[in-house]
């Protein structure tokens, strides 16, 4: 049970990561992206092969032999700094090609191009990241013998969670995240306010790409192998649909979908009946959250925290006037407005009561 | 060397055909409604699926299986777009709910395939024949019906387009909807056949696809929506023309590339071309006015 939580602990926020990363660009800007969790492989593989050093002497040569690019050996926070800058590369080229004075629908198709470009190669070409087989052997990133390596990396990816949610939140409550959330709602009344739509598009693709990418790293740490098979396209589609169930827009609706949606589901589907064989369960629980989503999406587009919930203005204290209703009997003096800020009372109405 | 090239050219020529098939059936849709049918590759495997289903389970003609199955999917893309589409629209939604509400379409399709008909590969029980020359291409005789009924279907469509009263009607709102149905058409009904043209065009190209690579898998159509998308892009959206020419270009040139690349990098080609295109000419390459926004 404690490992059960343990582990919830890590995938989950590991998944919130990835989440509040994916909300930034299509809760809160509208850019649709089905291929985010091509941004997490990336980030993953690139920081499994900057801190994996060469491989070890069993899988040097012979039909085990394990062949990737760089083979460098670097500490694990510069690994993973490294595969979110790839992954940030990544998000800066696909925005590029696509938000040159497109429709906001081949952005779409432009992604799911990208992560089939991006799959086959790694796929097929075997230099690169071993190819199908994908890299094994990932060294963990604390001592096994001296700390519990779970509550480690548990203690890094909260922290981590905790770093993204607060960029989220200051850039949903900046000046900027409101140009952000017009641009969602209509680019051309973004556009007529004199915004850069493109740069603000492009600049919050990185940062989210960047945020895969950690994620992806800290995955690689925590399963310590990745291969082409951890990143089919339905992988970015469970993406999809934790977020909008879960609450579009709404970062801590973000966070109830991996936790909640995501890791939940998972366990739930040991529930279901033993009649079912094994190979159906997969598809079925693909079917539930397909249904789900779509019906989320008809009937409470909002998600389960909806982004109202959200204040995004907070009301300034600025002193404010009298009520302005005039009040029968009163003297002039009670309607004076009340400097110190409080609103003026009427003596008279004080006495009534 | 050239006899290779030649052979290249040859299996491209079938390749386009198959692509031209699903590219028009997709782009008409996408010129009315406006909105990409992300959940068509998946739908194409369904048809290419129903059409498995008649012809085995049934033991009827293989092209009268063709027929029924084909009729089959245009009717689950009607009544997909009255039960889950619609309503959308109706709603107001922006454009890219209505993609990721394709994209759930997909993705619950995709698995009911591999529910049902399980991960293993199928064949028809058809016989494409022997091999033989034409000129200097190598066809079999599978390869040129599929040649000849791509071609047949797409000349209809473009005749219903241009010279039928309901092949106009839908030309209208293509071009704008509000016009159109202050014109006195019923849009609603035009929409809905657009979408049956479209799932009989699906599953032709579908079963068009499984005969080409000679074995029905759940994720054929997907991978091959992407393939094109890129023709559709190239030829320019909501154009039937444009559609046809892309689907050649990409057909010959990812036909090319297989003879000198692995066959895995297929669809990687022809991504590189689109994005190639969409770098240089965003609009198509036989675009004449800007696309809207």
């Amino acid at each position: 049970m404690v490992y059960f939580l343990l582990d919830l602990a890590v995938l989950g926020s590991i998944t919130a990561i990835m989440l509040v990363g994916l909300n930034l660009q299509y809760g809160v800007t509208g850019l649709i992206n089905f291929t985010f969790y091509t941004f997490v492989a990336v980030g993953a593989y690139m920081t499994a092969v900057t801190m994996m050093g060469k491989p070890a002497a069993v899988y040097a040569t012979g039909p085990l032999a394990e062949q990737y690019i760089l083979q460098w050996s670097l500490p694990w926070p510069i690994a993973l700094f490294i595969g979110g800058i790839s992954a940030a590369i990544l998000g800066l080229f696909v925005v590029l090609v696509a938000v040159r004075r497109l429709r906001s629908d081949y952005l779409a198709i432009v992604t799911v191009a990208v992560g089939f470009i991006v799959y086959n190669v790694i796929n097929n070409a075997v230099q690169l990241f071993d190819g199908a087989n994908g890299l094994f052997d990932i060294p963990q990133i604390a001592n096994l013998a001296t700390e519990p390596y779970s509550l480690y990396l548990i203690l890094v990816s909260v922290i981590l969670l905790a770093v993204c949610m607060w960029v989220s939140h200051r850039i949903y409550h900046s000046p900027a995240g409101r140009v952000l959330r017009v641009i969602r709602e209509d680019t051309i009344v973004a556009r007529t306010f004199g915004k850069n739509v493109q740069l603000f598009q492009i600049i919050v693709f990185v940062i989210s790409s960047f945020m895969a990418g950690i994620s992806g790293g800290l995955l690689v740490f925590y399963v310590g192998a990745w291969s082409p098979a951890a990143f089919l396209p339905t992988e970015s589609f469970l993406l999809i649909a934790a977020l909008i169930i879960g609450g579009n827009g709404n970062h801590w609706g973000a966070l109830i979908g991996s936790f909640v949606i995501l890791e939940g589901l998972a366990e739930l589907t040991r529930l279901l009946p033993n009649s079912i064989s094994a190979s159906a369960v997969g598809p079925i629980r693909a079917i539930l959250i397909g249904v789900g989503l779509i019906l989320f999406l008809r009937f409470r587009p909002q998600g389960i925290l909806p982004e109202s919930l959200l204040k995004p203005y907070k009301p300034r204290r600025i002193p404010r006037q009298a009520a302005a209703v005039p009040v029968p009997n009163a003297n002039v003096a009670g309607n004076v407005p009340n400097i110190a800020g409080t609103a003026a009372v009427d003596p008279a109405a004080e006495e009534a009561q | 060397m050239l006899t290779a090239l030649f052979e290249g050219i040859g299996f491209g020529l079938v390749a386009a055909a198959v692509i031209a098939l699903g590219a028009v059936g997709l782009s008409l849709q996408l010129s009315v409604t406006n909105y990409i049918n992300f959940a068509y590759g998946d739908l194409m495997a369904l048809g290419a699926y129903f059409v498995y289903a008649i012809n085995g389970g049934l033991h009827v003609n293989f092209f009268v299986a063709g027929l029924l199955g084909a009729i089959a999917t245009a009717i689950v893309f009607v009544l997909l777009n009255i039960f889950v589409l619609r309503p959308f629209v109706r709603s107001g939604a922006r454009v890219i709910t209505l993609l990721v509400v394709t994209i759930g379409i997909s993705f619950i399709v995709q698995n009911l395939v591999i529910l049902i008909w399980g991960t293993g590969a199928y064949q028809y029980s058809v016989q494409v024949g022997n091999a033989f020359h034409i000129g200097p291409f190598v066809f079999t005789p599978g390869d040129l019906i599929i040649i000849l009924i791509s071609g047949g279907l797409l000349f209809g469509l473009q005749a219903f387009l241009q010279y039928t009263k309901l092949g106009k009607a839908l030309r209208a709102t293509s071009n704008n909807p509000d016009l159109a149905m202050s014109s006195g058409i019923n849009t609603d009904l035009v929409v809905n056949i657009t979408w049956a043209i479209s799932g009989f065009f699906a599953a032709i190209a579908g079963v068009a696809l499984a005969i080409e690579e000679n074995n029905l898998r759940p994720l054929e159509g997907f991978n091959e929506l992407l393939i094109i998308f890129s023709a559709i892009i190239l030829g320019g959206i909501g154009r039937q023309t444009g559609a046809l020419l892309g689907a050649l270009v990409i057909g010959i040139a990812t036909s090319i590339a297989a003879m000198v690349l692995p066959p895995a990098y297929n669809a990687v080609i022809a991504f590189a071309i689109l994005i190639l295109f969409l770098l240089v000419r965003p609009q198509g390459i036989f675009a004449g006015r800007e696309v809207a926004d």
